[in-house]
């Protein structure tokens, strides 16, 4: 061995001795010190956010972060909880980029020293696992596995990853039973994106519109997942002729904004008068383009909370909270919603774990935690963390305005097989 | 029949935009010769500017569209091309690739924080997320008309057509049938030659650049209906019309166009047609990369395969030779100190963040060995990287303990980069690089689709080990066991470049053939390049999983790669500790930016990118930049106080060093009487050039031998006074003076090596003197760039032809001859060019090309004509013929300074004969005085044994000058005299 090497050699053993000794005494265990509980003082409560605001793809859910502040406002200006303010940081930007949502966690956990983190809203999160380790409550949208299983995640209609063993929501079949008047008889053709999401979305709803009585005639994941098509005739002509060569009834589009809007136009230039429906596009905002309106006239966007166009209390108070917020009148969108239910959840837990507010408390909190008639249904935890409330609503746009088409409902789930 | 049709008809549309991009890219590439990764994000950038004036500040589409194209776009390109494509054509490809890598994220982080900026100033500007269905330039929503059954077309779709359409015909008027078309091809032909008929191709590859970015941008509003406002997507959309630029191999323009037609229609007609591919999921996602592989691998013409290290020269090393405490000293004290920092100093917050820095610096290490080591561009990291981590993840949860799993991980990604290796054995340079990069794109879109292998969007938990005593889910003892690893792969692949081994590899890397001669085996080494990076990258991978506990498949993706590789080239790729100062200040910056600076996600991505445009300035890095500027700083004050004047910061280090050399300037300059005369040839030898007897050289052929009649010689055309000139530390001429006054033929003559062609190129100002003046007419043009000396009238016949080869015989010749009625008296004179006209150059035969050459001079005779070895590789009775030509354009009063290897024949026109010798003018004087053995003696360089060589005069072309030789001596300057 030469001497350089063993140079390294020496100063690297020296090195990782001291590194066992050190993490032999701490153990790598979360940093909970003594009866300090980590973000909570006697007056306040320390939250912080991690949503995707700017992303290479255009896609963006900034308003999460207006939603949740509109809650928490609310919050503190009804007394906090129990006494104490929610200190809300605001939400951290991860550019739906894994590593940035990973530092985003930390920072808010080592850096910022949160109790908990809602909302997390973002097309990844690779922070799930230190979160959980750490003990950090956690609440956002429930459309990746992570919030299905971990204890400290939670989603705020509940899981709505579909899991082995789990359960699929029916409220889209049903929604749609209620649109079409039943489904005897019904054929429905299902298109997703050619990935293993799309494949994936396709199994599921597969079984979900079968069970509920359609007839699934096709169910395909074929469209290319990483850019919209110029061309949609390909797509169309099978989709069209699947129903023993007519069209089907309904066509079902599992897929995000920029592919429904291409899908529906060409299906719409073939004459096409069956029933279009997809599970993303309920944006206001698509509202004020005339060539987004036209394309998704007359589709139904299937919804997992109560509509902005149906009225009740809470509503009422969600538009007030919302443009108090914001500090004018603004259009509202989901992400608002999303920021603000996840708000809601982790402020209902601690309402019921009181005073002495530690991990500990809010956990037993939850555990058993359970209400009904909120603006995503009845919730309880820790079902949430397994399968979805189940509750949703149709909405169909017409002309300029989004029209209830199957009002807010929660429906018994099925086993997922 | 009416879906094929359809299928046909709406596949030109991404036709249409591929084509427009394809156009550009190949525009772009023949101005400077870089393949722009971000022409992609100019057309993003002009899509986002068209959304925001039209619909947020209200103003009309149609105007602002043409403002954009006809007047933003350009000028986006002409400062790009200014501020950085300019100077990375002038360096290596690696530099080429990833300057333009960083634009395309930094590009389109720039206009969103301008919106953001502007929108905080309060501007009615629109937010850039979320925007679905924008206005194009036609109606919104589009207006549809069903031509045939099943067939239909929308307003937007034609308006694409109509407007490639109408380019595709003014690119190919203004390419065909204009005078600045047919420069711009001359350009992509033949740059320097550009430059020597006195164009500026600088300023030809601006406007290049200038049309390559409007075609951007029309393609950007063209497509803004249609991708939206998605730079990801624009990224994409330009890398499958890459298809379309290699199909036209980068240089033809048509061939590019219609290859992105056909390649829109192709991708529809499989996207139709492609039932087979139904259970591969992610089939058809992947088709245009597919396409784009295969069109790489089939397409491409079998050039430099390994690197291309002849243009990335390694950079002066200035630690070379000091001890290995110099060398490894302070990255030793780093590496302690950061590992002992986890225990003292740093928060958990920030221990965390150094973990992952190194853990990303262990992938990033892996690039120093393919590209660094073997010069091949791989954009594949992230996929090794995510093909180990899944497969570590996936044995992990069979219960695998994580040394094996980790092994098994590293084992898969080399197998996975031995697979990449497979098109380096026949692609080098960018064609290398993007097919990597379709590579990449591939595995994303169906390898990791592969449900058992990537578990979903669950991925796999990959727990981190916990090896006795040591348990690395503490951050800091994880960081520390980093930190000891990294340490190990830096000094093992230290050890391995100077291994023979490593040795080899730089053997292939800057010459392939040669390393084979050698008996090294390319594929082998090649293959072992790929498969070490590939497991590096793997292993470095699997780490960061387990610093991140858990790994998916959506984790490192190809643009993931990409932006990891501009990262570490911006740091420098020579030496692999310069990557672990990439990995952490990638995953650093950021944060700090946070803390410090701004909260907007913007900067720190803009900053990245701007790396790139300093990669113009340094391109081996800014870690590789702080050593040798400081080197260079000191040695500028070394040369200060050794006192030695002149030259660059380099060259003064050297003139120190020699200093004997006739200073320039001194002499027999002062008294501004030509030095072209034996005083000269005796002064090269000694010291100082004594102020001998003034020879004047005989201008007018008419008095060849009276030398000392200096009756009226007619003003010099050119003068080379005490020329030093060189390239990058290697001195050819060491003060050479030469005169050339007008109907005079000056032959130089000299061995090989001896500095002629140096000192053609010195006269033509391809090459800057380091010392010494070059005067035109008596004005002095020493800092003159060959194209203000073309435009003075001194014009080089470079060694070889000095024809554009791809450009017609009449395109040849119009270029020196605007004027149709100067053509039609070439073709008179000669006839045989006459009927070929519209013949390309390239297939003309030796003779016929030097002629095209010659030829057009004669209608415009240059003042000063530099013709460096006209006949070599021609037919006797052609020389004769080129000859010819040269008397006659002597007497058409041309100055000729004529560099010839065949001595016999140059003596026959050469009116004054100078002899070349180790960078000095050994004799000079008129033909007349020329003696056979004093030639043969100065011709080999040889000491006065030289004269019993037998009096060979024209025969000893192609001999070596004897190693002994120093330099002629003369023989005491007699000879000289008539």
């Amino acid at each position: 061995m030469s001497r350089p090497i063993r140079t390294i050699a020496a100063v690297a053993a020296a090195l990782l001795l001291a590194g066992a000794c050190n993490s032999a005494s701490t153990g790598g265990s979360p940093d909970e010190k003594g009866s300090a509980v980590r973000g909570v003082t006697d007056t306040s409560v320390k939250v912080g956010g991690i949503v995707s605001m700017t992303t290479a793809s255009g896609y963006s859910k900034k308003d999460t972060d207006l939603g949740a502040r509109a809650r928490f406002d609310r919050a503190n200006a009804e007394g906090g909880v129990h006494g104490r303010k929610i200190d809300y940081l605001g939400a951290q930007d991860d550019g739906q980029d894994p590593a940035r949502n990973l530092a985003a966690a930390r920072r808010l956990v080592q850096q910022d020293e949160v109790f908990a983190v809602a909302p997390m809203s973002s097309t990844t999160f690779s922070g799930a696992d230190f979160l959980q380790k750490q003990r950090v409550p956690t609440f956002g949208w429930g459309t990746l596995p992570s919030f299905c299983g971990p204890s400290y995640i939670y989603g705020f209609g509940g899981c709505m990853v579909p899991m082995p063993g789990g359960t699929i929501s029916q409220t889209w079949p049903e929604g749609l039973k209620k649109v079409m008047g039943g489904s005897a008889g019904r054929s429905v053709a299902i298109l997703a994106n050619d990935s293993d999401a799309g494949t994936f979305a396709i199994r599921t709803y597969r079984q979900s519109f079968a069970s509920a009585g359609f007839e699934v005639t096709f169910a395909k994941a074929s469209v290319p997942a990483t850019s919209v098509p110029s061309d949609w005739s390909a797509y169309t002509k099978e989709i069209l002729r699947s129903d023993g060569g007519k069209a089907p009834d309904a066509v079902v589009s599992v897929m995000q904004t920029p592919y429904n809007i291409g899908l529906f136009t060409a299906v719409k230039r073939t004459g096409y008068d069956g029933v279009l429906t997809d599970p993303t596009d309920y944006d206001p905002g698509l509202l004020t383009k005339s060539a987004t309106r036209k394309a998704l006239d007359g589709v139904h966007v299937l919804l997992s909370f109560q509509p902005f166009e149906q009225d009740s209390a809470d509503m009422t108070r969600f538009r007030q909270d919302i443009r108090k917020a914001a500090g004018k009148e603004v259009p509202l969108n989901m992400h608002m919603m999303t920021g603000y239910m996840s708000a809601d959840l982790f402020l209902a837990i601690a309402g019921k774990a009181g005073r002495n507010l530690t991990t500990a408390s809010f956990q037993k909190a939850a555990d058993g935690f359970s209400d009904t008639g909120t603006m995503v249904g009845d919730r309880a935890e820790p079902k949430g963390q397994k399968e979805s409330f189940g509750c949703g609503a149709l909405v169909r746009l017409k002309g300029d305005t989004y029209v209830v088409s199957a009002p807010f409902t929660c429906y018994p789930p099925i086993p997922f097989s | 029949m009416s879906d094929l049709l359809g299928f046909v008809l709406s596949g030109l549309v991404s036709g249409a935009l591929y084509a427009l991009l394809a156009t550009g890219l190949v525009l772009s590439y023949s101005a400077s010769g870089l393949f722009n990764f971000a022409h992609g994000a100019t057309a993003y950038l002009c899509a986002l500017a068209f959304h925001e004036l039209h619909s947020g500040f209200g103003l009309p589409a149609v105007p602002t569209a043409v403002l954009l194209v006809c007047a933003v776009a350009p000028a986006l390109g002409l400062g790009l091309d200014r501020l950085m494509f300019r100077r990375l054509a002038r360096v290596g490809e690696t530099a080429q690739i990833v300057a333009t890598i960083g634009l395309l994220v930094a590009l389109p982080a720039l206009g969103l924080w301008t919106v953001e900026l502007l929108e905080d100033a309060g501007a009615p500007v629109r937010p850039a997320e979320n925007q679905f269905g924008l206005p194009g330039v036609g109606p919104s929503p589009a207006v549809s008309w069903q031509v045939a059954d099943g067939v239909g077309v929308d307003s937007d779709q034609l308006i694409t057509w109509v407007a490639t359409a109408a380019v595709a015909l003014a690119l190919w008027v203004l390419m065909r049938h204009t005078p600045l078309g047919l420069k711009l091809r001359a350009t992509v032909d033949n740059r320097s030659l550009v430059e020597l008929r006195g164009m500026s191709a600088d300023r030809l590859s601006s406007i290049a650049w200038m049309l390559s970015s409007a075609l951007a941008g029309l393609a950007g509003v063209l497509a803004t209906p249609l991708l939206g406002l998605s730079a990801h997507d624009f990224t994409l959309f330009l890398f499958v019309s890459a298809t379309a630029a290699v199909l036209g191999r980068f240089v033809s323009v048509p061939l590019a166009f219609a290859g992105g037609l056909g390649l829109g229609v192709l991708q529809n007609l499989v996207a139709g047609y492609a039932g087979f591919a139904e259970r591969i999921t992610g089939f058809r996602t992947a088709v245009p990369f597919l396409i784009l592989f295969a069109g790489l691998l089939l397409l491409t013409r079998r050039g430099r395969t390994a690197g291309t290290a002849v243009v990335d020269a390694p950079p002066v090393d200035p630690q070379a030779g000091l001890p290995w405490s110099r060398r490894w000293g302070p990255w030793a004290a780093a590496a302690v100190l950061l590992g002992s920092s986890f225990y003292t100093v740093t928060t958990p917050f920030w221990s965390g963040l150094l973990a992952q820095g190194l853990a990303l610096s262990l992938v990033f290490v892996s690039f120093t060995v393919v590209t660094g080591l073997g010069a091949m561009v791989s954009l594949a990291q992230a996929t090794f990287v995510t093909g180990a981590a899944l497969t570590a993840g996936l044995l992990m949860s069979h219960g695998w303990p994580f040394a094996a799993a980790a092994a098994a991980g590293t084992c898969a990604a080399a197998v996975l980069g031995g697979l990449a290796a497979l098109p380096a054995l026949r692609l080098g340079g960018r064609a290398l690089a993007l097919a990597t990069l379709a590579l990449a794109f591939l595995a994303d879109q169906v390898l990791f689709q592969i449900g058992w292998l990537r578990n979903g969007d669950t991925g796999w938990p990959i727990p981190r080990p916990v090896l006795g005593p040591l348990d690395l889910n503490d951050d800091r003892a994880l960081g520390v066991a980093l930190t000891v690893l990294v340490t190990a792969a830096v000094a093992s692949l230290g050890a391995l470049r100077a291994s023979p081994s490593g040795r080899a590899m730089l053997a292939v890397r800057s010459a392939p053939a040669a390393a084979m001669a050698c008996g090294v085996s390319v594929v082998r080494t090649k293959l072992v390049l790929f498969t070490l990076s590939a497991g590096l990258a793997g292993f470095g991978g699997i780490m960061y999983a387990s610093y991140n506990t858990r790994v998916t498949a959506t984790d490192f993706t190809a643009m993931t790669g990409l932006v990891w590789l501009a990262v570490v080239v911006a740091a420098g790729l020579r030496r692999p500790q310069f990557a672990v100062v990439a990995g952490l200040v990638y995953v650093l910056v950021p944060q700090v930016v946070a803390d410090h600076v701004t909260e907007s996600p913007h900067l720190p991505v803009i900053l990245f990118g701007l790396a790139g445009l300093a990669l113009a300035n340094d391109p081996d890095g800014y870690c590789a930049a702080v050593p040798v500027r400081m080197h260079r700083r000191r040695a500028a004050r070394a040369g200060a106080r050794a006192g030695a004047g002149g030259g660059g910061t380099d060259s003064a280090a050297r003139a120190a060093g020699t200093a004997g050399e006739p200073a320039a300037g001194g002499g027999p300059l002062a008294d501004g009487r030509p030095v072209a005369g034996p005083g000269a040839a005796a002064g090269a030898s000694r010291a100082a050039p004594p102020a001998g007897p003034p020879a004047a050289p005989p201008a007018p052929p008419a008095a060849p031998a009276a030398p000392a009649a200096p009756a009226a010689p007619a003003a010099p055309a050119l003068e080379l006074l005490g020329v030093r000139a060189g390239y990058d530390g290697a001195p050819v001429l060491h003060g050479v003076d030469l005169v050339v006054r007008p109907g005079e033929i000056l032959a130089l003559l000299g061995p090989n090596g001896a500095g002629k062609s140096t000192a053609c190129r010195v006269a033509a100002g391809l090459v800057a003197p380091l010392g010494g003046r070059v005067r035109l007419a008596g004005r002095d043009a020493t800092r003159d760039d060959p194209v203000a000396r073309s435009r003075a009238g001194v014009l080089l016949a470079p060694e070889g032809r000095g024809i554009f080869p791809s450009l017609t015989i009449e395109e040849n010749l119009a270029l020196y001859l605007p004027v149709r009625d100067q053509r039609d008296a070439v073709y008179e004179r000669f006839p045989g060019l006459a009927g070929r006209r519209g013949v390309a150059a390239g297939s003309l035969s030796g003779g016929e090309q030097q002629m095209l050459a010659l030829a057009p001079l004669l209608q415009r005779p240059p003042r000063v004509l530099v013709a460096d070895e006209p006949s070599l590789g021609l037919a006797p009775r052609v020389v004769d013929e080129v000859f010819r030509l040269l008397a006659e354009l002597r007497s058409g009063g041309t100055a000729l300074l004529l560099v010839e290897e065949k001595a016999t024949e140059v003596l026959r026109v050469a009116d004054t004969v100078a002899y070349l010798a180790h960078g000095r003018v050994a004799w000079c004087g008129p033909r007349a005085a020329v003696e056979a053995d004093r030639l043969t003696e100065a011709y080999l360089g040889l000491a006065a044994a030289a004269r019993q060589v037998p009096g060979g005069t024209g025969t000893v072309e192609g001999q070596e000058p004897g190693p002994g030789g120093h330099v002629a001596p003369p023989r005491s300057g007699d000879g000289v005299r008539p």
